[in-house]
């Protein structure tokens, strides 16, 4: 089960065709050049460590919207927090979610990916993806919105009815009703710390 | 051996440990179900906000757009989990993050070097043919005719061409992808919630309901009637330790970057069995 939560972060991931005029662009595409984009960075073998983790980084900031997910995890915390908070949440969790994209994706790098279709409601729409593997296919499903320019942008990804944000949303509203937002934000800050520390 | 460790042993094969490795084989495709929550959204989502005037300092990248979503308070589904027993849960959960670490993964591990890909993979399909009977049986139960019948046409392809199950024939020749169901999906399909929350000692995350259906589920499983004594708990063993060495370290990935790894297995099982129980 959660080893498909991984495997979302890490193949929902989108990129290449990043600056291509994308009012034309379906969301299907969006997500396929992306995961493309992963893919080949993945298997390129050229590429040392710290070069491949930055060019996904750049993958992921360009399709995934951190600060959508953002608000969407705080859920009614998001407007009880000042700018400055919800500023650092979204800095935070951008790096959480990339850190635990990047950990975990070196292990699915043979797998390959299928488009089983999308659904389309005006400016929303779920594209669902299939990772097919040895032992199972994995379903991951994007939910994404469309840009003022037209680009599809990811705000949630599911992982074999698994949805990322709701995930988040539920634990970090736990910590949040223990601790405070501010008791959140320490420990996002030592979590990330220790992650820099202890590379995957 | 002890009739009451006998009921509860097999449920292992299910929910391995804290892994919850067995649904790392149902291919169920994410439904129509899923999107059509969001059928009564219409908004403006994206109408600017008062919010994206004071958000000048929010550093992003370039096309990003400072700008509250409004549209995405609609989406904020709450995930209902009802943990009344969290204090033991989580002396239950230390407990299974222990014996997986020290015990279950080293052995994985060790097994994984000696043992081929093709093997392994083998013997996960050998144990899941013979826990067909679960998933016809349940599927028959909640009404689910084609998806039984497909179960059992699998069950007897794999048996006889996949060679005792050892191959999914079915799967890689004849199209017939496996659906997971199981008695805590029966019990959820009649309108039984999940109850508390509740982390078993070896079996790891599940609920009252679920529990309940993994004593019966064992039953169904054919494993169960192979083997007696010994022989069958090495088969329990095998199976378990063949589970986790085909994980790639899945609960090494929450272990590193949940911020409280208690409530991510919660709250992602939480869902899991949602999802299962609605498809």
């Amino acid at each position: 089960m959660l080893k498909r939560l991984f495997l979302i972060l890490a193949f929902g991931i989108t990129l290449a065709a990043a600056n291509i005029a994308s009012a034309d662009i379906s969301p299907t595409d969006s997500i396929r050049g992306s995961v493309d984009g992963i893919l080949t960075l993945l298997q390129n073998k050229q590429l040392d460590k710290v070069t491949r983790r930055k060019e996904m980084r750049k993958v992921i900031n360009e399709r995934f919207d951190f600060r959508a997910m953002s608000q969407s995890t705080l859920a009614t915390n998001w407007k009880k927090a000042s700018e400055d908070q919800q500023q650092e949440f979204v800095t935070l969790f951008s790096q959480l979610i990339e850190n635990t994209y990047i950990g975990r994706v070196e292990a699915y790098t043979d797998e390959k990916v299928d488009y089983p279709g999308e659904k389309i409601q005006g400016k929303k729409a779920v594209v669902e993806t299939l990772i097919l593997t040895d032992s199972a296919d994995i379903p991951i499903n994007y939910k994404v919105y469309q840009k003022k320019n037209g680009e599809w942008w990811v705000y949630d990804v599911i992982i074999e009815g698994i949805s990322l944000i709701s995930n988040y949303r539920s634990s970090y509203k736990d910590i949040v009703s223990k601790e405070g937002l501010d008791g959140l934000l320490a420990k996002m800050r030592d979590k990330i710390k220790e992650l820099e520390t202890q590379p995957a | 051996m002890n009739k009451l460790f006998t009921l509860i042993l097999p449920v292992i094969l299910t929910v391995a440990l804290p892994v919850s490795g067995v649904s790392g084989n149902s291919t169920i495709l994410p439904s129509a179900e899923n999107a059509a929550h969001e059928d009564n959204y219409s908004a403006p989502m994206l109408a600017a906000t008062d919010a994206a005037a004071q958000d000048e300092t929010f550093t992003a990248p370039d096309d990003f757009e400072n700008e509250n979503l409004p549209w995405l308070d609609d989406e904020d589904e709450e995930l209902d989990v009802y943990d009344p027993l969290e204090t033991i849960n989580r002396g239950t959960f230390w407990f299974n993050d222990k014996l997986y670490f020290y015990l279950l993964k080293p052995v994985a591990r060790g097994y994984r070097w000696l043992m081929p890909d093709p093997l392994m993979l083998g013997i996960g399909n050998f144990f899941s043919n013979l826990a067909s009977p679960v998933r016809i049986i349940n599927a028959g139960l909640q009404g689910k005719f084609t998806d039984a019948g497909n179960e059992l046409t699998r069950f007897a392809v794999n048996t006889t061409i996949g060679i005792g199950g050892f191959f999914d024939t079915a799967k890689d020749h004849f199209n017939l992808t496996k659906k997971e169901e199981d008695t805590g999906q029966t019990l959820g399909y009649y309108g039984i919630g999940p109850g508390p929350y509740l982390v078993l000692p070896f079996f790891g995350p599940s609920s009252f309901r679920d529990g309940v259906g993994l004593l019966a589920d064992s039953r169904m499983d054919l494993t169960y009637y192979l083997w007696e004594d010994w022989d069958y708990w090495s088969a329990i063993i095998l199976k378990t330790v063949n589970t986790v060495a085909l994980d790639k370290d899945t609960y090494e990935g929450v272990k590193r970057d949940a911020l409280d790894p208690y409530l991510f297995v919660r709250d992602a099982w939480t869902q899991y069995r949602q999802n299962k129980v609605e498809n």
